[in-house]
């Protein structure tokens, strides 16, 4: 096998554990980052964007626009639980974790009574190509693609839109930002939203990959959360390094040993960035900066 | 003699809830009943209710950690699931004969207990501290559960005793005691019951001497400001480290237990459903007091199994909602509240008619 | 020998340099005063002093012995003490189980629950013992944290605005106190903005600017000096 053929695969393994950890994590990441919340029932908005997207397709919607749907729903639901929940407990950190926790029991055992142990799947599109002696699935590109577009997307929003400014002032000097006018609780739920809606749009994205099962949300949640508190609270300085980081780890120690210890790499590297760069890789490059 | 009286003074204090006459008649009233219990039922609700004794170990161990300590850990089943294991590879191997079941109990505590410290040396002396505390124990104890459910083949073993996967390690012999003729074989009846109550009357009656001692009150120093307790010369580390050591001890002892309960462990007992449910029963019960969380810990468990038999599915969607209403209604707890209500209606009362 | 002396600290964080070559040395028995305007770095320089900030460079001795890679408790144990800006009393724990807890290192048995009965006199807290720490007022939240200080009868007291909220009587209560305590012995290190206190109680006094000593010398010599009164500009006190 020659060096071009092994750099693609090398490349496309990367690209497939990077779409996976930054489109689990861009969501939580937004939550946690911009409000300090960390959000368990996570992987349950993103099992609702899986499911809403299959039921969408199976009702005759095209993929894309079931993708939509699920990622709307998810931030629906989001509204809601930030109104319900999340609201009430912005200042006590270690109840929100126990409080989401709930919420995702909830969540899965709900989804177990009202759908059903497994829900009718959706297949892959675009089926694959071939690189030598291997064939590769064409929509995992397309994955590594809407990651990329996904990150864009939310610089754009944050950097350039008066919602992302304003979500920022608001979420760093509340009081500031109230007393300039800005509808606050508004804000925290729209980016509350936001978080849920992104995990939606991965649900969505990776519904046509994987076997829908109301347990799924525990596929992602830990990669998420890795991803995460590895990249620190900013989005773009964070998570995406990490992203990158970690899907170098992955990768490497998947195709090195396989599956079990790709995740287990995750988990080592976690502990021990928490130990060396409390603030992950966001708070590190910040504190270098000023 | 007196280091003696001086102890059992310690049995009442600031860290605990119930002094004086009328709390201790009443805690050898509920001894008597427990004692008598097993006279009065079945040997099937009897072997039900050593299984509900064995969870008070592990909900005691989150209340010590998180409720007198302030770390929230979810790193509990991870002790738990180590222990057994630990108990059952031990025994598996080397048998029952001459005791040697109480040794491995006692062994595989200590691998947990060792465990903690190897884990909490590096958590609390990294000042990992809070949320992170959280993510790290929560890390470890998915990579346990993932670890061990992939242990299917015939090569994941340890000595004779196969690791097995997700369906476990079983026909791990019970504990046994030696005896002239015949060893006494614990199963879940009547001699293990009468055992582990022992084993919990000395654990809570320790736990409040411990926790109202100068040592639980630098833990709840540290609880309470941790800045404050290290600017009075308290290596705050070490105390969380004991604390944390101490926790994962009494989990560990959970894990036994139920191993030899049920004579199976297997890693959904290290899994996230796992790992929330110890959570929920000392926040109903109120986790900042011990008896708050042995009261709350066999409500909610006897409540959840009473769900789960009349309407199986419910139950865990029942003890979600529970978790959230009692986060966002009754942070200290709802059983500590219901307890606080009625000693101020009982004060109010008093000072009516005074 | 001196019992403080902070030799060339200095303190960046990101690109401020909030303590700049500080030189600060302070003789036992002395009550001495770090005023400055706001931000001129004298709650840094106290927690580089406790061992909360590990300085870039420059060193610390404490009673002849160079604590600057000492961990904070390790120094609290030395015979420093501190008194935070913020109260910062265990505030869910009763006013009898927080002096506990600072007494309890170093009395026990029938000793501690002296020992608790003499410092709740001393602070006047004795018909308080039994109340939720939390519950105190701003003042009495104040006492209860420096006589959780003073518990452990240190060699070194640190004030971080000992006054601050408190009405003018409280005050001058405070300074008694500070007074009383250096009577028995104890050096004291006070940051104030309250000039009236730092008049009471002071016997010499470093005022630091944008990080640096800016003068050094009595209250008197202090307050005579115009460059002092020009940077204070806007912040009359006194």
């Amino acid at each position: 096998m020659d060096i071009a053929t092994l750099a693609f695969s090398a490349f496309y393994q990367f690209g497939d554990a990077f779409a996976f950890l930054v489109l689990s994590a861009c969501g939580l990441a937004v939550i946690f980052g911009m409000m300090g919340v960390i959000n368990l029932a996570h992987g349950e908005f993103i099992m609702c964007g899986a499911y809403v997207t299959a039921a969408s397709v199976h009702a005759g919607l095209p993929l894309p626009l079931g993708i939509l749907a699920g990622t709307a729903v998810s931030a629906l639901v989001g509204v809601l639980v930030e109104l319900l929940v999340i609201r009430h407990l912005y200042e006590r950190p270690l109840d929100t974790i126990v409080a989401t926790w709930g919420l995702s029991l909830i969540a899965t055992q709900g989804t177990l009574i009202l759908v059903g142990s497994t829900m009718a799947g959706v297949g892959t599109p675009f089926g694959s190509f071939q690189v030598g002696a291997y064939s590769y699935s064409i929509y995992r590109i397309v994955l590594f693609m809407a990651a990329l577009a996904v990150l864009g997307g939310l610089y754009a929003l944050f950097n350039w839109t008066r919602f992302g400014v304003l979500a920022r002032a608001t979420i760093q000097v509340p009081h500031m930002a109230a007393a300039l006018g800005v509808d606050t609780r508004l804000i925290y739920s729209l980016t509350f939203a936001c978080g849920a809606g992104l995990a939606g749009l991965a649900g969505g994205l990776y519904a046509p990959t994987m076997t829908l099962v109301p347990t799924m949300g525990a596929t992602f949640i830990m990669e998420a959360f890795v991803t995460v508190v590895i990249g620190g609270a900013d989005v773009f300085l964070g998570t995406a390094p990490a992203g990158g980081v970690l899907a170098v780890v992955k990768s490497g120690m998947t195709s090195w040993q396989g599956q079990l210890f790709g995740q287990i790499g995750l988990l080592v590297a976690v502990i021990i960035v928490v130990r060396v760069l409390p603030k992950g890789i966001s708070g590190f490059v910040l504190r270098e900066r000023t | 003699m007196s280091a003696v009286v001086s102890l059992l003074r310690r049995l009442e204090g600031p860290q605990t809830l119930g002094r004086g006459r009328g709390f201790w008649s009443l805690f050898a009233l509920v001894l008597l009943g427990a004692v008598a219990f097993p006279l009065l039922t079945d040997g099937y609700t009897v072997g039900n209710t050593v299984y509900f004794f064995v969870w008070v170990f592990i909900a005691l161990s989150l209340s010590l950690i998180w409720g007198y300590g302030g770390s929230l850990s979810f790193g509990q089943t991870a002790f738990f699931g180590i222990a057994g294991y630990g108990y059952g590879v031990l025994t598996i191997n080397f048998g029952a004969d001459y005791g040697f079941t109480w040794i491995a109990l006692l062994i595989a505590v200590g691998i947990a207990a060792l465990f903690a410290l190897l884990l909490g040396y590096f958590m609390f002396f990294g000042r990992i501290a809070g949320v992170f505390l959280g993510i790290v124990t929560l890390a470890v104890t998915l990579m346990l559960e993932r670890f061990m459910a992939q242990t299917a083949g015939p090569e994941w073993h340890i000595g004779s005793a196969r690791l097995n996967g997700f369906n476990g390690m079983s026909a791990m012999p019970p504990l046994t005691i030696p005896w002239f003729d015949e060893p006494i074989v614990l199963f879940a009846d009547v001699g293990l019951y009468y055992i582990v109550l022992a084993m919990l009357v000395i654990v809570y009656l320790a736990l409040r001497i411990l926790m109202n001692s100068s040592f639980g009150n630098v833990i709840v120093a540290i609880r309470e400001n941790p800045e404050r307790a290290e600017m009075l010369g308290y290596d705050i580390r070490k105390y969380q480290l004991i604390t944390f050591v101490i926790g994962a001890a009494l989990a560990g002892l959970s894990g036994v237990l139920y191993t030899v309960w049920g004579q199976y462990i297997t890693p959904s007992s290290m899994g996230m459903t796992a790992a929330a449910l110890p959570l929920i029963w000392v926040a109903v019960g109120g986790r900042s007091d011990l008896t708050t969380t042995v009261i709350g810990t066999l409500v909610v468990l006897s409540g959840f199994q009473a769900l789960t038999i009349y309407g199986s599915q419910y139950a865990l969607v029942f003890m979600g909602v529970l978790l959230v209403l009692t986060v966002l209604i009754a942070p200290n707890g709802l059983v500590l509240g219901i307890i606080n209500w009625v000693t101020r209606l009982v004060s109010r009362r008093k000072q009516e008619t005074a | 020998m001196a019992l403080l002396e902070c030799r060339a600290l200095n303190k960046h964080f990101g690109g401020l340099h909030v303590t700049n070559a500080v030189d600060l040395t302070l003789q036992p028995g002395e009550i001495h005063c770090l005023i400055g305007p706001n931000g001129a770095g004298k709650s840094t320089l106290f927690r580089l002093i406790l061992g909360e900030h590990q300085p870039g460079s420059g060193e610390i001795y404490f009673a002849g012995e160079n604590i600057t890679s000492l961990k904070s408790f390790a120094r609290i144990r030395r015979g420093l003490s501190v008194k935070f800006q913020v109260p910062g009393v265990f505030k869910g724990l009763s006013v009898r189980q927080n002096l506990e807890i600072a007494l309890q290192s170093h009395h026990h048995g029938a000793a501690l629950a002296q020992e608790i009965v003499g410092l709740l006199d001393f602070l006047g807290l004795s018909a308080e013992q039994a109340q939720t720490a939390g519950n105190l007022s701003h003042g009495q939240k104040q006492w209860l944290e420096i006589g959780m200080a003073i518990a452990l009868k240190p060699l070194l007291l640190l004030l971080d605005e000992p006054t601050a909220g408190m009405s003018p009587e409280e005050t001058h209560m405070t300074g008694e106190m500070v007074r009383r305590l250096n009577a028995e012995g104890m050096t004291v290190l006070a940051i104030e903005h309250d000039m009236a206190f730092v008049r009471q109680v002071a016997q010499r006094v470093t005022v630091l600017h944008l990080g640096q000593v800016f003068a050094q010398g009595s209250i008197d010599e202090i307050v005579a000096d115009e460059r002092v009164a020009a940077i204070y500009l806007g912040q009359a006190h006194a």
